[in-house]
């Protein structure tokens, strides 16, 4: 009974649902385009269910730290305090996350955070050209030509002095990047349709553990 | 042809095809037929979790942030795959496995899989879900920073991240390569390939993340089911030949056939 329910029962879901899926993106049947709504309505549900998960191991985790005074327990504190700071806002007003409180709260904290995070790329992408543009052999040698054309046919001054510097990069783009782009593209979609076709048809189990 | 959506007449008779290749190369597996290359990032794994074994610290596994619904779930499904194999060989092996999770719909999912790798490995009681399977946030950058925190504080040996990436590729790989780990790269978002592929010590290059599940299970028939991928490569390759002499000779058949 155990193997049945832990093993069976998915994997026919898995079956049914992913042949439907199928259907709804290739057919125009209307009994299967209507299937296919409510199973993603089911989708939204689930995920929505989900979301208890992620708050509940958040409590958990953080709670703990808090009540042992681990290590920044001070931090954890004031994550739970702001994840029920938004939960009260959002749902006091009763527009959620429409509600000019909801949206000042989250365009004064989250995005600057957010926009401080992402402009420190900056400095890994620097950190990360440093390694891989230093010349040790012929290849890394072509690497660096490379970058030096598409850095400087990527910044305003350069073209404009010597506009050769665009055009070799518009040519190193469209005529040498897009053909292995392509290629390796080619080759993800393949990939996936054919983890697809293992998953529909019960032999990729890893979302299953294995069972 | 009322029934077929149109525009999708021929990708569903390639679909169909698939489907007969993915068969065939079953077929071919079971009877030992089918041999594929080693990839030398999913075979570094085992060597991965040994060295936290010898340096007594732990490993990150990183499934990306993407979740069942969206264009990303098969990188999902093939990062989930290589977790549930980590979570095994972390067990055995007696490393501590740390995967913070992003997505709440996936998170329960990654539970369960690196929970059945300790209880196969009869170490169950090893396993402690909320500290190793952290949620940290289901922001991009708010995850992205939880992940440097704790890798800053634990200080892992290796690292594996296989899944679809986005900007936070560039911070993770960088950070845990300055702290010295061991780090596994893979992912089929081409934007961020490079990033892995500059800094990471193996990577794993687009479709290869797919082929990880039935490469790790080891089983022929499995095994024989990713074959019909280099099947398909080569009709494309073909198709792709024919299309560009034709489309260079003003006969754009080619695209004409694929957009019926």
């Amino acid at each position: 009974m155990s193997e049945v329910v832990r093993k069976y029962i998915p994997l026919l879901i898995t079956f049914i649902v992913g042949v439907i899926a199928v259907l709804d993106f290739y057919t125009t049947v209307p009994a299967i385009r209507g299937t296919f709504t409510v199973l993603k309505n089911w989708g939204i549900v689930v995920t929505a269910f989900a979301l208890g998960v992620g708050a509940v191991n958040l409590f958990r985790v953080h709670g703990k730290r808090i009540a042992e005074r681990g290590e920044l327990w001070p931090l954890s504190g004031w994550l739970l305090f702001m994840l029920i700071v938004f939960v009260v806002v959002g749902l006091s007003t009763g527009k959620f996350d429409a509600s000019w409180q909801y949206k000042w709260i989250y365009n004064a904290i989250m995005l600057p955070l957010g926009a401080t995070m992402y402009s420190s790329l900056c400095f890994y992408m620097a950190m990360g050209a440093y390694k891989v543009l230093r010349i040790r052999n012929i290849d890394s040698l072509f690497l660096f030509l490379t970058a030096i054309f598409v850095v400087f046919g990527n910044t305003p001054i350069f073209p404009a002095a010597f506009p050769g510097f665009f055009y070799t990069r518009e040519w190193i783009f469209k005529t040498i990047i897009s053909g292995a782009y392509r290629g390796i593209r080619i080759g993800v979609g393949i990939g996936a349709v054919v983890l697809g076709i293992r998953t529909i048809l019960g032999l990729e189990r890893g979302y299953l553990g294995r069972a | 042809m009322g029934i077929l959506t149109s525009g999708r007449i021929v990708a569903f008779i390639a679909f169909i095809l698939a489907w007969i290749a993915t068969y065939l190369g079953i077929e071919l597996g079971k009877r030992g037929k089918v041999k594929i290359r080693r990839l030398p990032a999913l075979d570094a794994m085992e060597e991965a979790v040994g060295r936290a074994v010898e340096m007594g610290r732990p490993v990150f596994d990183i499934i990306g942030m993407g979740t069942f619904t969206d264009i990303y779930a098969t990188q999902t499904v093939a990062g989930l795959s290589v977790l549930n194999y980590v979570a095994h060989l972390c067990a055995r092996l007696g490393a501590k496995l740390y995967a913070p999770q992003a997505s709440v719909d996936v998170m329960p999912v990654a539970i369960e899989m690196v929970r059945e790798g300790y209880l196969a490995e009869g170490k169950i009681e090893e396993l402690n879900v909320d500290e190793q399977l952290p949620y940290l946030s289901g922001t991009q950058f708010a995850w992205a920073s939880g992940i440097l925190g704790m890798a800053s504080r634990l200080k892992p040996a290796s690292v594996i991240m296989v899944g679809p990436f986005w900007a936070e590729s560039m911070m993770f790989a960088e950070t845990f390569d300055r702290l010295g780990a061991l780090e596994i790269g893979g992912t089929a978002r081409l934007y961020q390939l490079p990033f892995f592929a500059a800094v990471c010590d193996y990577v794993l290059i687009g479709e290869e993340i797919f082929a990880a599940g039935a490469y790790l299970s080891g089983d022929p028939l499995q095994t024989g089911s990713i074959a019909c991928q280099d099947w398909y490569k080569i009709a494309a390759i073909i198709l792709g030949v024919i299309g560009a002499i034709l489309a260079t000779a003003g006969l754009p058949w080619v695209s004409q056939l694929m957009s019926i």
